[in-house]
């Protein structure tokens, strides 16, 4: 299927993923994708997470500056008032550098860049709950240019935001959606073998356990989830390999993967088969090819789903000749 | 002064909360809280319920805290200047373009934040209270000291707290959870074009509470836990309320519209007797209110434990539903 009017550029499209700190981003190809997310915004311990080292912010956006990529900064999404005064170190230094845009979850550090007189672009994160049009445009006037909409919007409803708000809009394309966010370490909490130390200053530091990967399954069965710790994702990967055409067709152009809690050949192979796809559906000429989807549900554990977008169950797939009307 | 607002999940229990002794009640729009449909009301009853809160010179706060659709933002509006209309004095709201639209267009309205809109710390409460909130709510897991430095931070900010204390951390709820509408999303259209879905809390439905069933949590080489639920249950709290009372706290929540009417009207007439002791004495005398709030708690367990497992049910056949679907599809 190909684009008639074909006003669309490559160009126009971005591609994003997520790099939590300085040893992912050594491991992992990016080379397919136009812009990265950085840092862990569930877990202010993660090592090295770009969310609270902020002297390692300088050389990891000249390096992704330098490969000619874009570069957001993810900020802490749930912060509790002991939380903000390293919050706000971050943004101190965050906003001296020239991040392509800032990521925020969370209404007080909207209105802490606000008070900063800050002017790089914002991007509101998945936990930031965005479902409406109207939400967007009060959120345009603390900075807000991009939003992720929160996961249980259907694909109408986010053409809808981005038809009817001056905001763009993250479109995620593949990955385990994030369902909900922790206080406190579920693995640190459960996990027979996790050590939980104080360190010389008295403050709790970890072990890392969620290198592994930890996987809640329903006792008696059916249902599955992904659990790295802070966050809990759904079992399934969210995969719309099969529909590009169609959502690029829409107008939508920022697609995101991701890859949160993934290894480095995931966020290569995912990059790759979706900047193939991209290409492919942007191609008058194009000569179909095979779309991924057998790497792409190899790479998932679990298996594949559309998420919320054909307003149906959030685990269920549905390949594109099974979308009526899109 | 503290305004003590107890649930109104039938017609019944809103009236009844008020004899024993709330300042207000609240009561949810079929389709448009984050309860289902056995716990909301429909047009007519909210009518009633505002008549009766009136005649006794209370209050009635409506709940429309999901997060509506884009293009249902007008029929939201028009219900809301309804309601209004008909004496409801105040709105539960968790969109934050819904609630700017409320302040904007019922300059009188009283605007309640909801979970939706996830507060963790005070700068979430000042962004909120630039907003045009005239109560944030708190979630349940804030110290005395949070709380007074929130008030410190926003003092002209109206404070509410759920009666309802969480034990411990976790996976933050209510709010931004969105576990149960992973394995249970439903969708469908009501008699007036209201979406629902069926499911998640946050567009109408119910939290099914997924989190409840039993749970392993595994590795590939091991098997961490056996048989856990991954979230922990609130409880109802008394003996801070001195504490949460002097550091600023406006409005108290008792929480219960989806338990018994006797049951909440029980929770209501102990949290009544404790707030007037409390505000009468310099010494107040809680322990006895304790007490009788023990019994209430084991009844509060009975009930949701049961109540839990219903939804758990649901969300199970809802499921196979989907994956049976999904496989017929393929």
């Amino acid at each position: 299927m190909s684009i008639h009017n074909n006003k669309i550029e490559l160009s126009t499209i971005e591609l994003s993923t997520n790099i939590a700190n300085p040893k992912q981003l050594r491991q992992c190809d990016i080379s397919a994708y136009d812009a990265i997310y950085l840092g862990d915004f569930s877990c202010m311990d993660y090592p090295n997470n770009f969310c609270s080292h902020p002297e390692l912010l300088a050389d990891a956006l000249a390096e992704i500056h330098g490969a000619g990529k874009k570069a957001y900064l993810r900020v802490y999404a749930t912060p509790g008032n002991e939380d903000l005064p390293e919050v706000s170190e971050l943004l101190d230094e965050a906003v001296k550098l020239p991040f392509d845009a800032l990521e925020v979850h969370n209404l007080g550090v909207l209105r802490m860049l606000k008070e900063r007189g800050n002017t790089t672009p914002i991007h509101l994160g998945v936990f930031g709950n965005l479902y409406t049009d109207a939400t967007a445009r009060v959120l345009k006037d603390y900075g807000v240019t991009r939003v992720y909409p929160n996961p249980e919007l259907s694909l109408k409803e986010i053409v809808y935001i981005r038809d009817n708000t001056p905001v763009e809009v993250l479109f995620p394309v593949h990955g385990k959606i994030p369902l909900v966010i922790s206080e406190t370490c579920f693995i640190i909490e459960n996990s027979q073998c996790a050590t939980q130390k104080v360190n010389p200053s008295g403050k709790l530091v970890c072990d890392f356990p969620c290198n592994q990967d930890y996987w809640l399954n329903r006792s008696n069965g059916g249902w599955v989830l992904k659990d790295t710790g802070r966050m809990t994702l759904s079992g399934k990967d969210l995969c719309m390999i099969e529909h590009m055409p169609e959502l690029i067709a829409q107008g939508l152009c920022c697609f995101y993967v991701q890859s949160h809690g993934e290894s480095p050949e995931y966020v290569a192979e995912t990059g790759r088969l979706y900047r193939a796809a991209i290409e492919r559906a942007l191609s008058d000429d194009a000569l179909p090819g095979p779309s991924g989807l057998e790497t792409l549900a190899r790479l998932a554990k679990e298996g594949l789903c559309n998420g919320y977008y054909f307003e149906g169950a959030g685990q269920t797939y549905l390949g594109r000749d099974q979308v009526v009307g899109g | 002064m503290v305004m003590m607002m107890a649930p109104g999940g039938t017609k019944e229990m809103a009236m009844r909360v008020l004899d024993a002794g709330a300042d207000s009640t609240y009561v949810g729009v079929k389709g448009w809280s984050r309860r289902g449909n056995a716990e909301e009301l429909p047009d007519d009853q909210i009518h009633e319920v505002i008549d009766y809160a009136l005649a006794r010179d209370k209050q009635v706060r409506i709940v429309v805290n999901t997060l509506p659709s884009s293009t249902e933002i007008p029929m939201f509006m028009e219900r809301v200047k309804m309601y209004h209309e008909w004496g409801a004095s105040g709105f539960m709201i968790s969109d934050l373009g819904c609630m700017q639209l409320v302040r904007e267009q019922i300059p009188t309205a009283e605007v309640h934040t909801s979970v939706g809109c996830g507060i963790v710390n005070y700068a979430d409460v000042h962004f909120l209270t630039e907003l045009g909130a005239t109560y944030v709510v708190l979630p349940y897991r804030l110290s005395v000291n949070e709380i007074q430095q929130i008030k410190r931070e926003n003092p002209n900010t109206g404070i509410e707290v759920f009666l309802f204390k969480t034990p411990s951390g976790g996976k933050i709820c209510p709010g931004k959870c969105m576990m149960s509408s992973y394995f249970s999303f439903e969708r469908t259209l009501d008699e007036d074009g209201k979406d629902l879905f069926f499911g998640s809390a946050s567009r109408g439905g119910d939290c099914l509470r997924v989190c409840q069933t039993e749970w392993d949590l595994e590795t590939a080489k091991q098997r961490h836990q056996q048989e856990i639920t991954i979230k922990s249950n609130p409880s109802l709290w008394l003996m801070e309320l001195p504490a949460y009372l002097h550091a600023g706290v406006g409005c108290l929540k008792v929480p219960g519209r989806d338990r018994s009417t006797e049951l909440v009207c029980d929770i209501t007439n102990v949290y009544r007797r404790a707030v007037d002791e409390i505000l009468s004495s310099d010494a107040p005398k809680l322990m006895p209110l304790e007490i009788e709030l023990q019994a209430l708690r084991e009844r509060w367990k009975a009930e949701r434990n049961n109540r839990d497992d219903g939804l758990i049910s649901s969300a199970l056949a809802a499921s196979s539903r989907a994956l049976i679907a999904d496989a017929v599809g393929m």
